[in-house]
């Protein structure tokens, strides 16, 4: 690998990570779209900033820009606070008007300029590392790459010194604002995080990979832990394992690296979503066929229950006393078997003592719902698992 | 003797978009009482809670707690909002919701440690459900999450106690655990107030009542005020209520 190689992983990386712990939030209050406001109306702030001080890396920029994200956001809130439309068509009506002013902005006075709406659209990883910051003449490393790496520690700073505020203004913001964490503080907070990071990385992977940086990794751990700080954790870790993936995807492509990282998110996403193991599609149709399964068994050990008469227990008749189709008892048959659930007697079905205790158990918890007295059927049984 | 005022309410107006759901509001809650808050959907019954506890702001009056504003006294009150307010999908654990009512005491930026944990469990023993202790909240049943909110509660170890709709899609069996600890916290001299919606079970489980619809009808001992007559009032049809001795 070439230095350049190893930067670009590199930026690619902490810009992954400086989105993830914003965007985790993000998803966890149903405000993924708010990002894609951001992504977009941050433009004018751009464009503005860059006549200001002709440096598109300048602090300054970064910070003019991220206010413009800021005003989304509080542009969004005012119209929908009217009562005249709904959140998603504020933000729709807010993020075009502003990203079209900076458009124009452009078109009228950049464009002689090293400023153009692909750079900032799509961003170019690849002439990330031919910036480079140069202190009293000496070659530091690329530019993003100091500037991503600034965000990130601040961002990570607040992480660690706020977690319990985010964390209860998120889940219950009436509970924290009683208790005097006053949740619109933290909303802003977040809001301007995600601005600075979108602005922080917008120059080396643009503003569309932006959003999928923040908005894909949470949404995929979201679908693999019970945990806060797990799905942090996890997001962090598919946002940077999708930018070095995504590069060499690009790499062996010879196509966009933005393109790729943004891809292997989405291939991520789904390959999740199929195969997570209790959240996943697979999963879950696999445990609603054993329900199935279960919900007949027990219907089967309880007809046994409650008729003593041997005519109503006769192997050959059993088909017709439940109504099922021959393939659906022959399953139910041999799992109450297979469970010690059941003996043969001459052809006649009985339960054992096994078999009567579940049934009764299962019929206890059915009736009372009380979640103690099943805990050990839990393993054996999906039908208990709520 | 006259009692302590625990949670005092001067002339309290707030509205939405300048339309008045509450309207100039005067209450007086003695300390050490377990009173209901009763009237039709939309009188207000959400809003004056959380106006008292400063999540809303009026657009008039004032509130006291023991004779101070509630930012000063915030210590000394615990709030339980209505079970639908929050995401119950939310990545978290039983204990850890519980860990949350111990967020204001430790103020910003400091991080619960063994003795908050120690508390919350504390809390979670007391409603039944340190059994459920690490179990994600999604897993939980309306009742099961009920209680989970009520330890929040608890863990706050309050003088005041606010509960919106605590019996709000629970069994039985949760309703008259929940009651039974709220009859144990008014035996501790705690001020209790709930959001209550079953009028046949005011005069069981209240000693006081305030009736609200957009302006106070009528606040005092349920044995005194809990009749026909402020029920009409307060529901505006012809109500009545068999109250059993």
């Amino acid at each position: 690998m070439s230095n350049a190689q190893i930067e670009i992983q590199l930026i690619a990386s902490l810009v992954a990570v400086a989105c993830a712990i914003p965007g985790t939030f993000l998803v966890l209050r149903k405000m993924a779209m708010i990002s894609d406001a951001i992504s977009h109306s941050i433009l004018p702030g751009i464009v503005i900033g860059f006549f200001i001080t002709q440096d598109l890396n300048s602090p300054l920029l970064i910070l003019l820009a991220a206010l413009t994200g800021i005003i989304t956001v509080v542009l969004v809130e005012y119209i929908q606070k009217t009562g005249l439309v709904k959140e998603d068509t504020a933000i729709g009506l807010v993020f075009p008007i502003l990203f079209s002013i900076g458009v124009i902005m452009i078109a009228k006075n950049a464009n002689d300029v090293h400023l153009d709406v692909d750079a900032v659209l799509l961003g170019e990883l690849a002439f990330a590392p031919f910036d480079r910051l140069i202190i009293g003449g000496a070659d530091v490393g690329p530019k993003s790459l100091w500037i991503i790496g600034c965000i990130l520690i601040i961002t990570v700073g607040l992480l660690m010194a706020f977690f319990k505020e985010l964390k209860i203004s998120t889940f219950d913001a009436g509970l924290a604002a009683s208790l005097g964490f006053s949740p619109s503080i933290i909303h802003y907070g977040l809001m301007t995080v995600s601005s600075v990071t979108t602005v922080g990385a917008f120059d080396a992977v643009g503003a569309i990979l932006v959003v999928a940086l923040m908005i894909s990794p949470a949404a995929t751990a979201y679908l693999l832990t019970n945990n806060l700080k797990r799905m942090l954790i996890y997001s962090i870790g598919f946002g940077v394992f999708s930018a070095i993936a995504g590069y060499w995807l690009a790499h062996w492509l010879d196509a966009s690296i933005a393109g790729s990282i943004t891809t292997m998110l989405g291939l991520l996403f789904l390959a999740v979503y199929l195969f997570a193991p209790s959240r996943g599609v697979i999963a879950v149709m696999y445990r609603e066929k054993q329900q199935r399964t279960e919900v007949s068994l027990l219907t089967f050990l309880l007809h046994l229950k409650n008729h003593t008469e041997e005519s109503e227990r006769h192997v050959n008749h059993l088909n017709e006393h439940i109504n099922w189709q021959k393939v659906r008892s022959k399953t139910v048959l041999d799992l109450a078997l297979k469970n010690n659930m059941i003996k043969f007697d001459k052809n006649i079905v009985s339960l054992t003592e096994k078999g009567e205790e579940f049934t009764s158990q299962a019929i206890d918890y059915i009736i009372t719902n009380q979640d103690s007295k099943i805990e050990h059927m839990k393993d054996d049984f999906f039908l208990f698992r709520g | 003797m006259s009692k302590k005022i625990a949670v005092k309410v001067d002339d309290l107006t707030v509205a939405y978009n300048y339309k008045p759901v509450l309207w100039d509001i005067d209450l007086e809650i003695p300390e050490g009482v377990l009173m209901a808050i009763v009237g039709p959907n939309g009188a207000g019954k959400s809003t004056l809670i959380k106006s008292i506890l400063g999540i809303l702001n009026p657009i008039a009056g004032s509130v006291e707690i023991f004779g101070k504003t509630y930012k000063k006294q915030r210590h000394l009150v615990a709030y339980v909002p209505q079970k639908g307010s929050v995401d119950w999908d939310f990545p978290t654990t039983a204990l850890d919701v519980v860990l949350m009512g111990t967020y204001g005491n430790l103020g910003w930026i400091k991080r619960p440690g063994q003795k908050e944990k120690k508390a919350a469990l504390e809390a979670l023993e007391k409603v039944g459900m340190l059994p459920f202790k690490n179990r994600q909240i999604s897993q939980l049943s309306g009742g099961q999450q009920q209680r989970i909110f009520l330890a929040r509660a608890l863990v706050q170890n309050a003088s005041i106690y606010f509960m919106d709709e605590p019996f709000q899609g629970v069994d039985a069996t949760t309703e008259i655990a929940i009651i039974n600890i709220l009859k144990e916290l008014r035996k501790a001299g705690k001020t209790v107030i709930v959001v209550h919606h079953d009028l046949q079970t005011v005069p069981e489980y209240f000693d006081w009542v305030t009736f609200l619809n957009v302006k106070k009808i009528a606040t005092g001992p349920v044995k005194d005020i809990f009749n026909d007559d402020n029920l009409t009032k307060t529901y505006g049809i012809n109500y009545k209520v068999s109250i059993q001795e």
